[in-house]
């Protein structure tokens, strides 16, 4: 196969999934941010500090709406966005007279970084651009970034798959932890 | 016998239909494409046969007791034998018991004076044309006088793998399997590789 035909695909899409997942999917996805959304909005927003960051919402796609996934076990879950949230806030430190650079850098790096410790959740990217470009109010939390909202907001997310993921009885969430 | 193998045993043709329908009656998103679910599928297929290649052994595919003959007795009784037991070769031991060769009908034809590998129709010819029908040249011969010597032998540890590769590159049709003495204590003929193939296609079916 060559350059060019490796283009054309070729390939399948898997099939669509039945209604009950669909409904799985929208409730635990609800809960989900309900739960991060609460935090963030009632408790923590008056004290600076903030509990959700867009990766979530990426993260809530996998976490309840394909939960097989190897990418959306908490292994996954919990070190990709860590990970992806150090690698963000050091770069915006090292490189943020240059932000283009320091946003390149944050995803790139932390993309090999999940890959190098099987951690690869596609949000953890996002959450490290989110260190670069949050603003003011990200850049002030510093390292606190991977604890709240990060790791906090991942563990939040991960309790609430835990307990709805596993309600159906075809369904079983984790497939693994670590 | 090694190509005929590969055919065989070549991974399971799924068609990228099949594992869409078989994705459809597993409930949840599985987040792989057909096609790279096949080439897994594949792969594994590939190397669970390996696996069960080099797992069967001699030992556990054998034929025995074995039906072996001592190199002083005569051809036609041999022969008595071998037509009784219903087997178209047998391993040759010595008076100690100890494997000496091997002896089988191409041994006979050889003696008859027809080449490795006549057809029977051959043989018919042959025999309709000379009324001796050179049958005659294998009286007063022992079994020692026409064995093939010294034979190929293998252990009860050797792989199913090994022997059928040992069966195309020396061409040969059965294989005594020999004990740390020398004692044959068993042997693979092509039918039980043909068995132990099945036994490994079943397994993989259940």
């Amino acid at each position: 196969m060559n350059y060019f035909q490796k283009m054309r695909g070729g390939g399948q899409s898997p099939p669509k999934v039945g209604p009950a997942e669909v409904l799985w999917s929208w409730i635990g996805s609800f809960l989900g941010l309900a739960a991060v959304s609460l935090l963030h909005f009632n408790i923590l927003d008056q004290t600076g500090l903030m509990m959700i960051i867009g990766s979530f919402g990426a993260s809530a796609v996998l976490i309840y709406g394909a939960i097989r996934s190897p990418l959306a076990q908490p292994r996954n879950l919990l070190g990709g966005h860590i990970l992806s949230a150090i690698i963000g806030v050091t770069a915006f430190q090292l490189l943020g007279g240059q932000p283009w650079l320091a946003a390149a850098m944050a995803v790139s790096t932390s993309i090999a970084l999940m890959h190098l410790t099987k951690t690869l959740h596609p949000p953890g990217g996002a959450t490290a651009l989110i260190a670069v470009i949050g603003g003011e109010s990200v850049h002030n939390l510093g390292y606190l970034y991977v604890v709240i909202p990060t790791a906090l907001g991942a563990g939040v997310m991960l309790i609430v798959a835990l307990l709805i993921n596993n309600i159906p009885k075809g369904r079983k969430y984790p497939e693994f932890w670590f | 016998m090694k190509e005929q193998l590969n055919e065989d045993f070549s991974p399971l043709n799924i068609s990228e239909h099949d594992i869409i329908e078989a994705m459809k009656r597993i409930q949840g998103y599985i987040d792989i494409t057909p096609g790279d679910f096949k080439e897994v599928y594949q792969a594994a297929y590939a190397l669970a046969i390996k696996r069960l290649f080099n797992t069967l052994t001699a030992g556990s595919i054998m034929s025995k007791p074995v039906i072996s003959v001592n190199r002083e007795i005569a051809l036609v009784q041999a022969a008595a034998l071998l037509a009784e037991k219903q087997v178209s070769g047998a391993p040759v031991i010595d008076h100690e018991g100890k494997l000496v060769g091997i002896v089988s009908e191409k041994d006979f034809l050889q003696e008859m004076g027809f080449g490795a590998t006549p057809s029977f129709m051959q043989i018919a010819t042959h025999c309709l044309n000379n009324k001796s029908c050179m049958i005659g040249r294998l009286h007063n011969r022992t079994v020692g006088d026409i064995m093939t010597s010294p034979p190929i032998t293998g252990t009860s540890e050797m792989t199913i793998g090994t022997i059928s590769a040992l069966f195309a590159d020396r061409q040969i049709n059965r294989l005594p399997i020999i004990d740390d003495d020398g004692r044959p204590i068993g042997i693979v003929t092509r039918t039980d590789l043909a068995h132990s193939f099945n036994m490994i296609g079943r397994e993989h079916k259940s």
